[in-house]
């Protein structure tokens, strides 16, 4: 049972992981092996695809729309502002200001900027924020949006290494709508990234950034294509980046201090 | 807001949507899958409350982990229906482990297990698959399922069937390599 993962006893033991026969050391043991070999990983997808449709045995029933309530509940989806609790997401203005205009939305996030930096001193200016972090948990890049010049610097932290012939886009999700495409970005420099009317209008906390992997030159149909490896919430600033720091990146001439 | 999902969306599209955050999209997925899972969750279950949680459970993970659906390895149906399976078998271990229930007591399943509403929207793939267990000898396509539906470890299985490990071992892992070669052709 313990043989090394290679032949067809190491593919009939996916098999059995796959069915749910192993008991629970077994199932760790395969587990590790999983993350760490990638051709154990496509054995693995391979019998799943093959068992799978044994569960076209039961027979469709509709749950009680209660539950669909209760998963909206578990999220969170219906309450005020947004999920997560910072100061930044919590605050109630959002809630009517992301139906405003541009500039309404622009003087908020001034206000916002001069509540959470503590700094009378500096001029209000309107940018937002948002931490992409890929599905692993990893901070992959960070976006610092700044409104008035319509555009986005978006700097990598430490993304997942991309295969040749792909490439990073970034796309804007508004709630409730499509994706739409922002731009290709980098794993390896930060990137500026001009902003249609169209894109910052819809840039607010209801609204999403994602990274998709797409064909070298982006996505061929306007939507995204391949998998999305990383997300955040259009927010406050990370920690440990300060808006003088972001701003530097935009723009020296824009620096508060 | 703009353009709002329709019928022609895949599940892979909408799957792709919500790993970004696109709670619509997600609500659609749910409407769309949801009969056919909960189905799942019934019939390994045995129990409406508990197939109500676990279905529960299946579908914010699905909300939180759909970035890591990676369209390559698996289809929607695919990934939703073994993230779905995974939280029914994890239940099941825990139920039998908090009541040390006998298992020579647990629940047999009905010999052939297509339901009523199968024929009809039956895929591609699940003919094929049951194509090729109705090729197998009856104990081993019986073993096969109920592995499948019931999360049992093969020394569960085992006793169910009042054989010896070895026994139960040989049974799944031959019907598991003829599957394969049946499969592939």
């Amino acid at each position: 049972m313990n043989t090394p993962a290679d032949g067809d006893n190491g593919d009939l033991r996916y098999a059995e992981y796959v069915l749910g026969v192993l008991e629970a050391d077994e199932r760790a043991v395969l587990e590790r092996e999983l993350a760490a070999h990638g051709a154990a990983a496509e054995s693995e997808a391979l019998w799943r695809r093959r068992l799978a449709p044994l569960a076209e045995e039961s027979v469709p029933e509709a749950p009680p729309e209660r539950l669909w309530l209760r998963i909206r509940a578990a999220l969170e989806f219906d309450a005020a502002g947004s999920r997560g609790g910072s100061l930044w997401e919590n605050l109630r203005l959002w809630h009517w200001l992301s139906f405003g205009s541009a500039a309404l939305l622009a003087a908020a996030c001034a206000a916002l900027v001069f509540v959470i930096v503590h700094r009378p001193a500096a001029p209000p200016i309107p940018y937002m924020a948002a931490t992409i972090t890929e599905t692993s948990g990893q901070v992959g890049w960070t976006a610092t949006m700044d409104i008035g010049k319509a555009r986005m610097i978006v700097v990598p932290a430490a993304p997942q290494a991309v295969r040749p012939g792909r490439a990073p886009e970034l796309w804007l999700i508004p709630e409730g709508g499509r994706p739409m495409a922002v731009g290709l970005i980098s794993v390896r420099a930060p990137v500026t990234l001009a902003l249609s009317a169209s894109l910052v209008s819809r840039l607010g906390p209801t609204a999403r950034l994602a990274v998709s992997i797409e064909p070298h030159g982006g996505s061929p149909t306007g939507q995204p294509t391949g998998p999305v490896v990383a997300a955040g919430e259009i927010g406050a600033a990370p920690a440990g980046t300060t808006p003088a720091t972001a701003l530097r990146l935009v723009d020296p001439a824009q620096r508060p201090i | 807001m703009n353009d709002t999902s329709t019928e022609a969306d895949t599940l892979e599209q909408l799957l792709a949507r919500t790993a970004m955050g696109d709670r619509a999209a997600f609500e659609q997925l749910y409407r769309r899958t949801s009969p056919r899972l909960f189905g799942l969750c019934v019939r390994m279950m045995r129990e409406r409350g508990e197939a109500e949680e676990v279905l529960q459970e299946a579908f914010i993970s699905v909300w939180r982990r759909a970035g890591g659906y990676d369209p390559a390895l698996a289809s929607a149906n695919t990934w939703l229906t073994t993230l779905v399976r995974n939280r029914a078998i994890d239940r099941l271990r825990q139920r039998r482990e908090d009541a040390r229930v006998d298992p020579l007591e647990l629940e047999h399943l009905p010999e052939e297990g297509a339901g009523p509403a199968v024929h009809a929207e039956a895929s591609e793939d699940y003919l094929r698959l049951r194509r090729c267990l109705e090729q197998l000898d009856a104990k081993y396509s019986r073993s096969v399922r109920e592995a499948f539906f019931t999360g049992a470890t093969y020394k569960e299985l085992a006793l169910r069937a009042q054989v010896p490990l070895a026994t139960m071992k040989s049974w799944i892992r031959r019907a598991l390599m003829q599957l394969r070669t049946c499969l592939e052709t």
